[in-house]
């Protein structure tokens, strides 16, 4: 079992006021600011949940991937990985668009996208996001 | 409505055992960190992962929804704290599964009772997107206190 933490701090009403990352468990990031603004406008440097959603799962499905290449004794060299969360407020999470490139020497494009598509499935943070309405993938070798 | 787009991208060379990534925020930049699989199963070693990534997000997303909500009553917060703590287990038969995101908030908004701020709070919950996405296959747990409360 394995717990991660987070802490924020927030002051101030949601469009007007502003907030900090305190810390996560592991301390390998914050402070980070975070904004209304930031979250539904330009970003301007700021993080938002959604980017932090998107970077949650972009990491997940790439540990899968990696993982069920080296298990079919195909272990890539490297893997570019993306996750693209789109949100509409007042709606909530649309869309995740993931999308890869690999390099595994061997490999065909047919079983790489079948190892992608398993991953995809998958991976912990793909399952807690179930509930999302789209989640596409675009995979493909480098 | 606007749509909001956010992008992060991860480089990952290697097997998952032996392997290691760096994950970015290229939406923003605000930040490129190193992970591994090793640091997101055991000791985190400095070192992020998937679910501390999404601790982060749910405490964020929960924190902007309850300032949100505590000034439509029309008690805008002075201050709040959010806490989230987010489990992996090994679920039998089915791997490694996000079985709950728990959130304590406390906070303190002058002209809030402590009802009033649980109130808001269950308010938040309902309209925090990732709440409402991680309740499909999670258990959510919110504990939200006043603190020096009128």
């Amino acid at each position: 079992m394995a717990d991660r933490i987070a802490n924020v701090s927030w002051s101030g009403s949601l469009i007007e006021g502003s907030g900090t990352i305190e810390r996560v468990g592991s301390g390998a990031f914050g402070p980070l600011e975070v904004s209304w603004a930031a979250r539904a406008e330009d970003s301007d440097g700021r993080t938002s949940p959604e980017e932090l959603i998107a970077a949650a799962h972009a990491t997940c499905f790439s540990m899968a991937l990696s993982h069920g290449l080296a298990q079919a004794g195909m272990p890539a060299d490297r893997l570019e990985s993306s996750a693209t969360v789109t949100f509409v407020p007042g709606t909530g999470i649309t869309k995740i668009a993931l999308s890869v490139r690999g390099s595994v020497p061997g490999m065909d494009e047919a079983a790489f996208g079948a190892a992608a598509q398993a991953a995809k499935e998958n991976c912990p943070v793909s399952k807690a996001l179930a509930a999302v309405p789209e989640i596409t993938l675009d995979a493909s070798l480098s | 409505m606007p749509r909001i787009v956010r992008e992060a991208t991860v480089a990952w060379e290697g097997t998952v055992s032996r392997g290691s990534g760096v994950v970015r925020a290229s939406s923003s930049g605000a930040f490129d960190l190193p992970v591994t699989i090793a640091s997101r199963i055991a000791d985190p070693e400095g070192k992020t992962s998937p679910e501390e990534l999404l601790a982060a997000a749910h405490a964020t997303c929960f924190v902007t929804s309850l300032g949100g909500e505590l000034a439509k009553a029309g008690t805008p917060p002075e201050r709040l704290d959010v806490h989230c703590t987010i489990t992996m287990d090994e679920v039998e038969g089915m791997g490694h599964r996000i079985v709950s995101s728990a959130i304590s908030a406390r906070g303190s908004a002058a002209g809030a009772d402590a009802a009033s701020f649980a109130q808001a709070a269950e308010a938040a919950d309902a309209g925090c997107p990732f709440s409402a996405l991680i309740k499909a296959s999670a258990t959510v747990a919110i504990d939200a206190k006043l603190e020096g409360g009128t």
